[in-house]
């Protein structure tokens, strides 16, 4: 900065001078040659655990749309207040304690809904946290130095300090050796401090789909199927995002529905056109399935697999676990509910 | 009376007695419930102190609390686990040796002198699947083999003639720094007449002299690893015995070999050898080293460091060599039945607790630098090889300084000549092969750790570094 150029001057170093190029981007520098230090002057490593502000979140995606949707959300809310600014009016002309009556209900609904998308918003930050985490989780598990991680243990403690998977991340990350390189400590933490939580997560994705696989298979109308999957899937999502801590609400739901389909629809389309097929097709379980029976095990099997995306965008730490022996697993699970039944009817 | 007896001697002999319990063991091992490791290392490479911690922690697996990435432990999937090498002939020490880590101040287990077993037996439940339907609980058998680290390096023989074997060593005494080591010893040979009669005791005294040499070439400065005979510098129950009559000729082979005498040096050096291979090497092998299912190499990458090119290459020729003596392959039901290959291979750097944390990736990459083309070769028989540094005991903390202004990690424990606590910073290990200049340059300064003492009751992931992921690479498929 103090000189004219934009670049910098060749400067001559004497070769004792050069230390050898560290591996380690980070603040941690080393000097290349071994050195005994007076004991007074170290200190034992901790990790660090002094708070550090968040980083700010990935900025807004933009949208062209999103003009469109805010003047048609303007209008909506001028017609809806104009709507009830009338109604108040004649509720008072009619009588002073019925515009009251209206005048409060439509107080109260005005809160409701400000909460509402409060909470919606803190939940999108929420979510869009939990994938930055994600993302970078994956990157340190690509590496093989150490000191990188201390950041994604701060985020991850902030994000989840007063939510219940607190008490087992804290534990876990007590636990941490100071041994470990990145990639160890994530594998760590995605082995042991989220354990509780997966598992829980695990039964219900288990439970609603072979609720829903069930419910599918007995149900009579066709297209009262639909709902009912749709209705248990809902139900599902809920569950898992509270398990994982993300506050939950109608907004939150339906932005995670939103992600769950896309991933469905997108990424995982000929995944689970192969995992379905292969579940199907397998004739030891197909063999002897009614036509009702394996629309059942379909329903099921996308539940299952709504559940297992589900958990993808909740988790903060990417999942490690095979996913096609969990769909299998669910898959027998269903068939054998669906047996159950079958050998229950059977006599009668 | 006597008839029974010597019926007796002949099954003995035959080893009909031991038929049964051999068939036993072969079909567990077929049936993947019994799994020998062979912990293979070079002496002082750290063989005794990783199968004193890997059988302590495992006997603590059902806690789940001391080997986070070894999988089944951590899952609590096992249930318990037992020794049950108290009934074997030649049981491993393991209280003596735990009690030695234990004690205040604690020491390292003294080199090892004779051959042991350990049997652990690891009950544990399945996972849930399709294994559940063989039912819900298995065993899994591990047998572990302690022994001298010198005798490995006579596995070798088996395959060379007394003449390739000399060929071999006249090579190996030609270059430094064995040729300058050697110099007296050389001279001395050159002065012998291979052909010519002579005495026992002139055998006996020349077999004293290389003896000798050899143990010096074992000691700083030169630490060499390539040694044989491995018997003459570590004899165990053979001390004393003729059979350690033995040396190579170092110049040049006789020509006409047919026209010595009975009684000549020649004659009696090539029978010395045939009998050391039948007697000594041949059972040893027979006996123990056949069979192995997996194999955890051990590499003292430190010693290398500190010593310099020389000593590395030695130590890379050396693991090259004994490697060869090994089975490699991947094993179908049949073939484990009957002549089981190694089907896992973990090169292991110890003594990673002498380098600081963010050395530890160094260190993996230079062990690779070592035994890369022995790992070619086992990886060309599809077999999974992985190098990973570890510590089976941790001897040091992780410590930080500030040292002009910069943060500086180092390590803190105390000095295993002196004692002494003291804080290092040991100088970052290389991921290549240091050019000579760098070799004995103030470049690194790995100095030896006393241990710090184990608890009594339960260990924790601090007491090893990384023994959890060595184990799950080794055995974490076997707990299906």
């Amino acid at each position: 900065m103090s000189t004219p150029e934009h670049w910098q001057r060749p400067v001559e170093l004497s070769p004792d001078a050069l230390e050898p190029p560290s591996s380690s981007a980070s603040g941690q520098t080393t000097t290349g040659h071994a050195q005994e230090l007076p004991l007074e002057s170290t200190r034992p490593v901790e990790v660090e655990t002094g708070d550090i502000p968040l980083s700010p979140s990935p900025p807004a995606r933009q949208s062209s749309r999103r003009w469109l949707w805010g003047s048609l959300g303007a209008l909506l809310v001028t017609l809806a207040g104009a709507e009830l600014y009338r109604l108040i009016h004649w509720g008072i002309d009619l009588h002073p304690l019925l515009g009251a009556t209206f005048a409060l209900l439509a107080l109260v609904l005005v809160g409701a809904i400000t909460v509402e998308i409060h909470r919606g918003c803190h939940s999108r930050r929420q979510l869009r946290r939990v994938n930055h985490l994600q993302q970078q989780a994956s990157r340190l598990l690509t590496r093989h130095d150490t000191g990188h991680s201390s950041t994604l243990i701060h985020q991850l403690e902030q994000q989840y300090r007063q939510t219940p998977l607190a008490r087992e991340l804290n534990t876990a990350l007590q636990q941490l050796d100071s041994s470990y390189s990145d990639a160890e400590i994530i594998r760590y933490l995605d082995r042991h401090a989220l354990r509780q939580a997966d598992r829980a997560a695990q039964q219900c994705v288990q439970r609603y789909s072979v609720e829903s696989g069930v419910l599918v298979a007995v149900s009579p109308w066709a297209s009262f199927d639909m709902l009912l999957v749709a209705w248990r899937n809902l139900r599902m999502l809920r569950e898992i995002s509270t398990i994982y801590g993300l506050p939950s609400g109608p907004l939150t739901q339906g932005r995670l529905l939103r992600q769950v389909l896309q991933n469905l629809a997108f990424a995982g389309a000929s995944e689970m056109a192969v995992d379905a097929g292969s579940a199907l097709l397998s004739s030891s379980i197909t063999a002897g399935l009614s036509a009702r029976a394996g629309q059942g095990l379909g329903a099921g099997l996308f539940t299952a697999r709504t559940g297992f995306s589900a958990i993808e965008l909740c988790r903060p730490l990417p999942t490690t676990d095979d996913r096609k022996t969990r769909s299998n697993r669910i898959a027998t699970l269903i068939l054998q509910r669906l047996g159950k039944g079958k050998a229950a009817e059977g006599p009668a | 009376m006597s008839l029974n007896k010597e019926l007796h001697r002949l099954a003995r002999k035959s080893r009909l007695d031991s038929l049964s319990h051999h068939l036993k063991t072969r079909v567990e091992q077929g049936l993947e419930q019994r799994i020998k490791l062979a912990i293979t290392g070079l002496s002082r490479s750290g063989k005794t102190v990783f199968i004193s911690s890997f059988a302590h922690h495992l006997l603590q697996s059902d806690l789940g609390t001391s080997l986070p990435f070894f999988a089944a432990s951590a899952d609590g999937r096992i249930i318990a686990a037992r020794d049950l090498s108290t009934g074997s002939i030649q049981p491993f020490p393991l209280a003596k040796t735990l009690d030695g880590l234990r004690t205040y101040p604690p020491h390292w287990p003294d080199s090892t002198e004779t051959l042991s077993e350990i049997c652990l037996a690891l009950r544990y439940r399945r996972s849930p699947g399709l294994g559940r339907v063989l039912g819900e609980h298995a065993t899994l058998y591990i047998d572990l083999i302690d022994y001298p680290g010198e005798w490995l390096l006579d596995l070798p023989l088996l395959e060379l003639t007394f003449e390739q074997w000399c060929q071999q060593q006249r090579q190996l005494f030609a270059q430094a720094p064995r040729a300058s080591a050697a110099q007296a010893w050389l001279a001395r040979q050159h002065d012998i007449d291979w052909l010519a009669p002579a005495t026992d005791a002139e055998l006996a005294q020349l077999s004293e002299t290389f003896r000798t040499l050899l143990q010096q070439l074992r000691e700083p400065p030169h630490s060499l690893s390539l040694l044989q005979p491995g018997r003459l510098l570590m004899p165990g129950e053979l001390a004393g015995s003729d059979l350690l009559n033995l040396f190579p000729i170092l110049t040049a082979f006789p020509e006409n070999p047919a026209e010595a005498a009975d009684d000549s040096l020649l004659v009696r050096l090539q029978q010395a050898y045939d009998r050391y291979c039948q007697d000594v090497v041949r059972p040893f092998y027979q006996d123990h080293f056949r069979h192995f299912d997996r194999q955890i190499v051990l590499v003292d990458c430190l010693k290398t460091l500190n010593r310099g090119r020389a000593c590395f290459n030695d130590m890379q020729l050396a693991l090259n060599t004994l490697l060869q003596s090994f089975n490699y392959g991947r094993s179908g039901l049949l073939r484990r039945l009957f002549s089981p290959r190694i089907s896992r291979v973990l090169f292991a750097a110890t003594k990673a607790d002498h380098v600081t944390a963010n050395q530890h990736h160094n260190l993996d990459r230079f062990l690779q630098l070592m035994v890369e083309s022995a790992q070619r070769d086992i990886r060309f028989e599809h077999v999974d090889t992985r190098c990973l540094a570890l510590a089976s005991v941790r001897a040091t903390q992780a410590a930080e300084a500030r040292l002009d202004g910069q943060h500086l990690s180092c390590l803190r424990g105390m000095r295993k000549d002196t004692g002494e606590e003291i804080a290092l910073f040991p100088g970052e290990v290389p991921v290549e092969l240091p050019g000579d200049a760098d070799w004995n340059s103030e470049r690194f300064r790995f100095v030896d750790f006393a241990p710090r003492p184990l608890p009594a009751g339960p260990l924790r992931p601090e007491h090893h570094i990384r023994l959890d992921q060595a184990a799950d690479h080794l055995l974490g498929d076997l707990f299906r």
